[in-house]
């Protein structure tokens, strides 16, 4: 079949602060690419048009329109930062380009510009909490990166542990790339809460978990068992960084290495690249057999040809399974699964209500 | 004073679009059922059925006194603005119809949501106020009749201070306001024999 070319952005940070997920995300987009290229079914090839903003916020509005506005691509992967994220969205609007977006966020978002492929938090924070709250208790502390992801991600955590009788013993945040853990740390000492909702990212990430590890060597309440750590954003593309400390942690998300789900199990590393690969093989199947497609705004090409694809044409989320897992021996051994759960960005679509039903530890 | 924002239910709630069909309507429809709110789009008129909406979008440039099924500047739901031309009589217009947020036209990919919270948290605000404000100015007009039934019980003997804690007692055992048992007093005086016993 002769292969229509089709350019394709890549839109991610090779450096900076958050490049382990970035490295992620963008392996799985290259791999998809490269995946439909091979394909001698599909009649079109991604031509890859990439740019790096080095983990600099203020750079992905200028080379998102770069994309855009001198090259004929008008498909979008990348963007890790939900900060990253709402600078590109004026220029996709712009242009009528598209953004494919492969990486847990806030929710609260629905762009007619951008697909969701990875979890918002009726995929991820919901089902922690539910798990965790009869699992260990209802004390909280949280904690997160200085921007709207862990802003966000608690001020919902806050409102769904005290709607659940629970309590917030702590809530502390540091500037993205700060290793300055010890007053968490101090605090988490003297609060004793029942878990820790880590939303911090990068560096700031790998010290707290570094230093809670201390901690729980020189007071067993801190030990994972008692007092565990929990994150929405934490998978396997970062375990390497983080090393024994990561031993314990619990996190949620919609694929684990090694564990049945999505998509192909085993095949990708981390549900970062998982969801890239799904992005742009969602994308080739929209364009497949439809030349001068690739032109469309996304709204167009969802209604003309989304059906039978994975995009929820109101909300641009998609359905995944909400998995709960805990690093055992350096890899995520499945705790708890729900099943097909449909993104519900707004949390209006009957998911909210959804407060630690019989749920079963699977150990 | 400020009270917490209060996340409204917005699952399943009904808004209505004051617009005649235009591609702002059709913008604010895919936002408003990106949040999973049942919408319906209304022109010239809100007709009855926009009384029973949760919310309301009117259009700014083409609104006039008649578009609304409910005296001016006094609607049951919270209002939102579609302001298109920024032109000063027009946003006066919109501020006596008692808009509580707006939206700038054209509409685009973001916008509705925030306008959604901050015009229920101002109409929710509104009337609150609007409640204390006519408790206290009932208090307020209940001065007189205080005064008088303190006069009232202390001519039985009692000092006023005496007098105000009775009629305080007095009060908390009917379990009605202050200002209410003052009446009471007042109007067993101007009544039959009072028949007020120390309480």
């Amino acid at each position: 079949m002769t292969k229509r070319r089709i350019g394709i952005g890549l839109l991610y940070s090779r450096s900076g602060s958050y490049s382990l997920i970035s490295e992620a995300c963008r392996s799985g987009a290259l791999a998809a690419i490269a995946t439909v290229n091979a394909d001698p079914d599909r009649d079109l090839a991604f031509v890859p048009v990439e740019r790096d903003p080095q983990g600099n916020v203020d750079l992905y509005g200028p080379l998102c329109e770069e994309i855009l506005r001198d090259t004929p691509a008008r498909h979008v992967i990348g963007c890790v930062t939900s900060w990253s994220r709402k600078e590109v969205i004026p220029t996709l609007e712009r242009h009528g380009g598209t953004l494919w977006y492969a990486v847990p966020y806030e929710g609260f978002e629905a762009s007619d510009h951008v697909v969701y492929t990875h979890a918002c938090p009726n995929q991820h924070l919901l089902p922690l909490l539910d798990w965790v709250m009869p699992a260990h208790g209802r004390k909280a502390y949280l904690t997160g990166s200085n921007y709207i992801w862990g802003w966000e991600v608690n001020r919902l955590a806050r409102e769904r542990i005290t709607q659940a009788g629970g309590e917030i013993a702590g809530e502390r945040y540091l500037p993205i790339g700060s290793r300055d853990v010890g007053r968490m740390i101090d605090e988490i000492r003297y609060a004793r809460p029942n878990f820790i909702l880590n939303s911090l990212i990068g560096p700031s990430s790998y010290e707290f978990l570094a230093a809670y590890r201390d901690l729980g060597q020189r007071d067993p309440h801190f030990l994972p068992q008692t007092c565990p750590v929990l994150s929405c954003n934490m998978t396997e593309c970062e375990l390497p960084a983080i090393g024994p400390a990561a031993e314990g942690l619990v996190a949620a998300g919609p694929y684990f290495r090694g564990i049945d789900g999505w998509p192909d199990a085993g095949r990708f590393g981390s549900s970062h690249e998982a969801a890239a690969y799904v992005a742009v093989l969602e994308l080739a199947r929209l364009l497949h057999g439809h030349p001068g497609a690739e032109a469309l705004p996304l709204s167009q090409l969802v209604a003309q040809r989304g059906a039978g694809g994975i995009i929820d044409p109101e909300t641009h989320h998609t359905v995944l399974p909400a998995l709960i897992a805990r690093v055992e021996g350096g890899a995520f051994r499945l705790l708890h699964r729900r099943a097909g759960v449909a993104g519900d960005p707004y949390l209006t679509r009957g998911t909210s209500a959804v407060i630690a039903p019989q749920l079963r530890v699977v150990s | 004073m400020r009270r917490p924002i209060r996340i409204p239910t917005l699952g399943g709630a009904r808004a209505v679009i004051l617009h005649r069909p235009h591609a702002t309507v059709q913008a604010l429809l895919r936002q408003l059922h990106a949040i999973g709110l049942e919408v319906t789009q209304a022109w010239p008129e809100a007709g009855a059925e926009a009384l029973g909406a949760d919310y309301l979008f009117f259009d700014a440039d083409m609104g006039h006194d008649g578009l609304f099924p409910w005296p001016a500047g006094q609607p049951p739901m919270p209002l939102i603005a579609l302001i298109g031309s920024e032109a000063p009589g027009r946003i006066e217009w919109s501020l006596r119809a008692g808009a509580h947020a707006q939206l700038l036209k054209p509409v685009g990919d973001n916008g509705a949501y925030s306008a959604l919270l901050i015009a229920r948290d101002a109409f929710d605000a509104q009337k609150a106020l609007s409640a204390e404000i006519a408790d206290l100015r009932r208090r307020l007009d209940g001065r007189q009749t205080v005064v008088r039934a303190v006069t009232l019980l202390a001519t039985l003997g009692k000092t006023e201070e005496q007098a105000y804690a009775q009629l305080r007692q007095m009060a908390m055992a009917w379990r009605i306001s202050f200002e209410d048992a003052a009446a009471r007093i007042v109007a067993m005086r101007d009544g039959p024999e009072p028949g007020v016993q120390d309480g």
